[in-house]
């Protein structure tokens, strides 16, 4: 089987510590309900992910050279 | 007016509501079908009864008191005779019937699976997915059980008949059933079946002899455990389908049976929305000011479609309850029944598919609820979403090459009929007074006046002077005279702002300020160069413009939406704005050869433009007369500290130093309408003002330039000569033979595929290829024919219309005309025209063109090249109609995003969609649009600080950082004190 995650189009996905969590979550406002979602099932997933991680994803951009973005696992 | 506060919503329930509902929000119940009697009076319990609302001036409503105009209508119903299914629940109804039990009624699902679809169905609610969702796999997993887990009964499909008809399908065992054993008995000899005597079945199935002979005389029914016994022996089917018809009382009952903990599992709130309130008991009368009446001019009532549906709904409810009170057969009062069904579906929705829609007595389909409601010209898109609205104008657009980019002519008629509010204070009265005294009719003048009391005249040409207070009744009549605190409506003026757009409104420079300039004659005119935006042309477009109505739009707009602000798009970065078609011809010719002009010619090309004085000569000629360059005077619109270094459009190196263009051909990519390096450049270091400047004058340059050159094209222009004609045969015939080859090649069986590509396939592509290169020398002969001052090559070379290609079919040979990428290829059997050999795989059998458009093209090229048009012509139709469909569901998708203050990008639920605007937090038309383009930032900063500051003392002190604070109050320091004592001046 291939693993996605190694593939150079996908982007690098962690499980973001609980505490770092309270902090993105009190920067932008938000539940963790209101971020945008990532299936459980996604191959590009870390193996420890489970439903209700939040997942930092650092991408390479065409406008900034790194983007962050916070995606909760769901179902 | 009605001085009551508004509602204010927290939020909306959604559900279905109880029949009791309706009886206590119902005025009356309406019981017959006529609406007026012979006087011509509303009747009571009529369709118009007056309590269900007054839409007839001077009466007043018996339930509310008030009058038509301010009642607001009120609800009556109708008791039905019969229960009848609501059409807008059919699915959902299916859903129920399958998923619950046909005895019990309970939800076919074990405590375990409804405690997992409860927690499923929380779950997606608080992720925000449908709940929907849910509701369908609960049920799915209902149906899957043959036996009521409850109560053990077995359970049957329910087949749904649209739109509003159930069954209920039982395996039943078949009349025939002796017949069809005797039959499978026989056996079949083809098949190699054997024989099968009663003995044998006897001891197959386990049933006494006796048994199976009664059965096969038809004398006993044998039970189910026999009839499975007896088909799995003889592998035959004995059943057939039995379809039992549910009346809406039935599912009626079998609703009110299931129980509430049940519904909720679905996501059905049962405190709200009770299932068997989707069949209908009572059925709402809408107010008659849902459906007013209309008088025609000869004094004949016509009504409205709903109340034509309404009369038809009484009418057979009435007839159903008098056949069922005299005893009617069931088969009479099964068809009223149906008859009743169809008149309550068709009044909520009129274009149900399966059902024929009600008609008027002209023929035309009634307009029913749900008609009202959907659609383009429906209550949402066409009556909330769009509006029509006052102070706007349409008409044709046409040319103006003297406004200015930021100005929009508009016709004197619209302008006196466009008005601006103006606040009278002692400072304009003089003003206010001149634009009342013109009156309505001379161009500045004014329509409307408002006295300080709110009370509004129309100015007319009687009482214009007295308004003003320039006539003699005036003096007598001191309170009719304008004077501070009253508004003015007067006509638009030169330099208001107004909006223009040009449908579609594809994007956000559709729409844009411009400033008016009031013309004679009936068109809108605006400057050649903003067509770009509005992708606009002269061949009778139409444009509308919006008068503002308040002082903050007006700013808005100004501050905004100016198109001087527009210059630069948000879809690339670069200017949408700039010179198109001739003045880039212009520029090219004035720039090209850098061509020398005198005094006077130097002048006449600057005329419109601020440029009033020369500056010094490029040099002396000859005949000792100074004389300036293209290049020069094309420098002089520059900005005098501009410096730029790219390579241009024609491929030479464009060098502008301390604002000379020093050397390049000015044209497309140096100032065109999608990316001209020049406008882009001036636009980001100098502001959109230089940039509307530069733009403006520009293209009055260009159009001078052009005059002075002369531009024209003819037929005489893309003919070559007799000798290059015959070389271009040469080269087509040359190609023939070649195809002619390869074509007894593959005849030959000697043509070899190339990779991944079958025989047919390959010579197909060789004779293409050969084909294709055949036109590229013809166009190479032709072109070398040409001379770079031929107009037709001016502008492809500069880039300002047409291309080498379009050049080149005209002189040179059309060539290969295409349907879906490849030759010609249908038409008759096996060949594209009658004309041609069956299989003739020739070029000019398959659509090659081998004349030039000068030539002209015979009659079989003649229609190979319509085909080949017409492909094009349909895509661009399919093509906009696809993109526009596409267009609306995204902007319906995307409308709701809104970029926060804190960078993220959300929704209106405020989740997160971009956690940064664009990644980058940035807008794209206030950063460089690649990386070789870098904006200034350094060189913009020092250039403003340079003319902010005269001493280098000053610019030292402002950039050391120390603020002074200015708009805080002088009393800052003593009102952060909260607890000082307040000393009284008095």
């Amino acid at each position: 089987m291939v693993d996605v995650s190694q593939h150079e189009l996908v982007p690098e996905h962690t499980v973001l510590e609980e505490d770092i969590l309270e902090d993105v979550l009190d920067e932008y406002d938000i539940d963790r309900t209101d971020l945008p979602k990532i299936k459980r099932t996604d191959k590009a997933l870390p193996d420890e992910a489970e439903v209700g991680d939040v997942i930092k994803i650092v991408r390479n951009s065409r406008t900034t050279d790194q983007a962050v973005v916070y995606r909760l696992v769901v179902e | 007016m009605s001085l009551q506060t508004p509602k204010e919503l927290d939020e909306i329930q959604f559900g279905l509501m109880d029949p009791e509902t309706y009886r206590d929000l119902s005025v009356t119940k309406v019981i017959t079908a006529d609406t007026y009697d012979d006087d011509g009076f509303p009747i009571d319990m009529g369709l118009m009864d007056t309590r269900l609302g007054v839409i007839d001036p001077g009466l007043e409503c018996p339930t509310c008191g008030q009058h038509s105009g301010s009642c607001p209508g009120h609800f009556g119903h109708i008791e039905l005779a019969a229960p009848v299914i609501h059409v807008g629940f059919t699915k959902l109804m299916r859903r129920l019937l399958r998923g619950t039990c046909r005895e019990c009624s309970r939800l076919l699902l074990t405590e375990d699976e409804k405690a997992e679809f409860r927690d499923r169905l929380s779950e997606a609610r608080r992720l925000g997915r449908d709940p929907q969702d849910v509701l369908k796999a609960a049920i799915r997993q209902a149906r899957k059980k043959d036996r009521c887990p409850h109560c053990g009964e077995i359970q049957y499909d329910i087949e749904h008949e649209k739109p509003t008809t159930y069954y209920e399908v039982q395996q039943v065992l078949t009349s025939e059933y002796s017949q069809r054993i005797a039959g499978a008995m026989q056996g079949n000899e083809e098949e190699g079946i054997d024989r099968t005597t009663p003995d044998e079945l006897a001891e197959k199935t386990d049933i006494e002899l006796t048994r199976i002979n009664e059965i096969l005389s038809g004398s006993f029914r044998p039970r189910e455990s026999q009839r499975k016994a007896i088909e799995k022996a003889l592998d035959i089917d004995l059943t057939e389908e039995d379809t039992n018809k549910l009346m809406p009382s039935d599912i009626r009952d079998w609703f009110e049976a299931i129980p509430d903990g049940d519904i909720e599992v679905l996501g059905i709130d049962s405190e709200r929305s009770r299932p068997e309130w989707m069949i209908l008991t009572v059925l709402p009368v809408p107010p008659v000011t849902t459906r007013p009446s209309i008088t025609l001019d000869n004094g004949q009532r016509s009504e409205d479609d709903l109340t034509h549906k309404l009369v038809d709904i009484i009418r057979i409810n009435q007839r159903f309850m008098e056949n069922r009170e005299a005893g009617a057969p069931q088969l009479i009062i099964e068809d009223l029944w149906e008859l009743l069904q169809y008149h309550v579906t068709t009044f909520m929705d009129n274009e149900i598919s399966g059902t024929p829609p009600a008609r008027h007595r002209s023929g035309r389909p009634l307009k029913t609820l749900s008609q009202r409601l959907k659609g383009k010209e429906g209550r949402f898109r066409g009556s909330l979403s769009g509006k029509r609205v006052n102070f706007s104008a349409r008409t044709v657009i046409s040319p103006d090459p003297t406004l200015s980019l930021n100005e929009v002519g508009v016709p004197d008629r619209v302008a006196t009929e466009m008005t601006q509010t103006m606040l009278v204070t002692e400072r304009n009265i003089e003003q206010a007074k001149q634009y009342v005294a013109n009156g309505p009719n001379a161009h500045p003048g004014a329509n409307y006046v408002r006295r300080p009391d709110g009370r509004r005249l129309k100015v007319t040409e009687k009482n214009c002077k007295a308004l003003a207070g320039m006539s003699e009744e005036a003096e007598l009549d001191e309170a009719q005279t304008i004077g501070p605190g009253w508004e003015v409506n007067r006509h638009l003026i030169d330099g208001d702002i107004v909006i223009f757009n040009r449908q579609p409104s594809l994007h956000r420079m559709s729409i844009m300020a411009h400033e008016v300039v009031v013309m004679p004659y009936k068109t809108f005119r605006l400057n050649t160069v903003v067509c770009p935006p509005y992708n606009a042309d002269f061949d009778g477009d139409e444009m509308n413009m919006h008068a503002l109505q308040n002082e903050e739009a007006r700013a808005e707009a100004r501050v905004l939406m100016r198109v001087q602000e527009q210059i630069l798009s948000p879809r690339f970065g670069q200017n949408i704005i700039g010179a198109i078609q001739d003045h880039i011809s212009g520029t090219y010719l004035l720039t090209k050869d850098n061509p020398r002009f005198n005094e006077t010619q130097a002048l006449d090309l600057l005329r419109a433009t601020r440029i009033d004085e020369l500056p010094e000569p490029s040099g002396i000629d000859d005949e000792d007369k100074p004389f300036w360059t293209g290049r020069d005077v094309f420098s002089e619109l520059l900005p005098d500290d501009m410096n730029l270094e790219f390579t241009g459009t024609i491929g030479d190196d464009v060098i502008i130093e301390d604002g000379q263009l020093v050397e390049g051909t000015i044209a497309e990519d140096e100032v065109g309408e999608f990316g001209g390096e020049i406008v882009d450049a001036i636009t980001k270091q100098y502001g959109n003002t230089r940039s509307r400047v530069f733009i403006n004058e520009l293209s009055t340059l260009a159009m001078r330039a052009i005059m002075h050159f002369g531009f024209s094209i003819g037929i005489d222009d893309e003919t070559i000569p007799a000798e290059a004609e015959a070389r271009i045969d040469e080269t087509i015939d040359d190609a023939y033979d070649r195809v002619a080859e390869l074509i007894e090649a593959y005849e030959r069986g000697e043509l070899e595929s190339l990779p991944g590509r079958t025989i047919d396939e390959t010579l197909e592509m060789k004779i293409m290829q050969t084909l294709s290169r055949a036109r590229d020398n013809a166009g190479n002969i032709a072109e070398e024919h040409f001379t770079e001052d031929n107009p037709a090559v001016v502008m492809a070379n500069s880039g300002a219309r047409g291309s080498m290609l379009n050049l080149t079919q005209m002189a040179g040979c059309v060539g290969q005309q295409a349907v879906r990428g490849e030759r010609i290829n249908r038409g008759y059997e096996d060949r594209t025209l009658s004309h041609y050999e069956p299989n003739d795989l020739s070029a000019g059998a398959h659509g090659f063109v081998e004349s030039s458009y000068t030539v002209g093209l015979g009659p079989r090229e003649f229609f190979f090249h319509a085909m080949g048009g017409r492909e094009g012509l349909v895509d661009t139709a399919v093509r906009t109609s696809k993109s526009g469909y596409l267009q609306r569901r995204l902007i319906n998708a995307l409308s709701e995003l809104e970029t926060q203050y804190d960078g993220t990008v959300r929704d209106t639920s405020d989740t997160i969609v971009q956690f940064e605007f664009g990644e980058d937090g940035t807008s794209p038309v206030q950063v460089a649009y690649d990386q070789d383009h870098d904006v200034d930032v350094e060189g913009i900063a020092s250039k403003v600080l340079d003319e902010e500051f005269d001493s280098p003392e000053e610019r030292e002190e402002f950039l050391s950082g120390k603020t002074v604070e200015t708009n805080l109050s002088e009393h800052a320091a003593s009102r952060r004190v909260a607890s000082e004592e307040v000393t009284s001046d008095d």
